[in-house]
């Protein structure tokens, strides 16, 4: 079963925690184990909080769309900002030999998504991470298919 | 599972031991950050329990490393004890759990 979920969500971080139960929610329906599914929702959360932080400058007033895009293989979650552009030297992460202050959640994002993609748009930039799905299969309806 | 990130501090056997509960976010990391810095003063200990947090990111993880470095810098000892599996799994994914010294239960970690 394929499905797609749209959310926007305020670019305020007290909405971080909706889009977190919204991705949680798409992982069970996926059939993620948990610390699967505990990470993904991390993946997520890091992307929308740097967007909150670099793309939007930390202003609360703008908008980040996230999609969630199942398939019988992969979930694809895109974000979707019409922020500044990202620093690149923050797109690849920082090494974490350190205690280093920054850096973590782009490595985050790495570390947890099967694919990463940040791309710049006409009017914003979009950020895909993808999870495979290798054994998991997308929970049917409780209640079976539907009549007729 | 409690949203809004909460603490209280009380002490025990000289360590001031913060109590930490519910999520912790790009939201609520400045201000569990302002309060751990705050529980470090009149102290030489800290213990910070986490087992009622359920979930942390690259924010509330940066505001441990801060306080962190705080109490090194003052002589402090800071310790976690309680981690739960969320805290636990982005600390290992982050290589922290070897920076930090972490203890199962507020017993060993007084005790230590």
């Amino acid at each position: 079963m394929s499905f797609h979920l749209k959310l926007v969500v305020p670019s305020d971080p007290r909405f971080l925690s909706i889009a977190r139960a919204a991705v949680s929610e798409v992982g069970a329906i996926c059939g993620l184990p948990e610390e699967t599914r505990q990470g993904v929702i991390l993946a997520v959360d890091e992307g929308l909080a740097n967007i909150i932080r670099h793309a939007y400058k930390n202003r609360y007033d703008h908008e980040i769309e996230l999609n969630c895009q199942t398939g019988p293989n992969q979930i694809e979650f895109t974000l979707l900002d019409r922020g500044e552009p990202p620093d690149p030297a923050r797109i690849c992460g920082q090494p974490l030999d350190e205690i280093s202050l920054s850096g973590r959640g782009t490595h985050l994002m790495k570390a947890v998504m099967d694919e990463v993609y940040y791309e710049r748009l006409p009017d914003g930039n979009q950020c895909r991470l993808i999870k495979h799905l290798p054994a998991a299969k997308v929970r049917d309806r409780p209640d079976g298919p539907a009549p007729g | 599972m409690e949203r809004q990130m909460k603490s209280s501090t009380r002490t025990e056997k000289g360590t001031t031991i913060v109590d930490v509960v519910g999520q912790i976010d790009l939201g609520s990391s400045p201000a569990l950050r302002k309060t751990l810095m705050e529980s470090l003063k009149g102290t030489k200990s800290v213990a910070i329990n986490l087992s009622a947090v359920k979930y942390i990111d690259s924010s509330g993880i940066a505001s441990l490393l801060e306080v962190l470095k705080e109490a090194r810098n003052s002589e402090k000892r800071l310790v976690l004890f309680g981690l739960t599996g969320a805290v636990l799994q982005v600390l290992q994914l982050t290589r922290l759990t070897g920076v930090f010294e972490i203890h199962e239960t507020e017993e060993q970690a007084l005790g230590a």
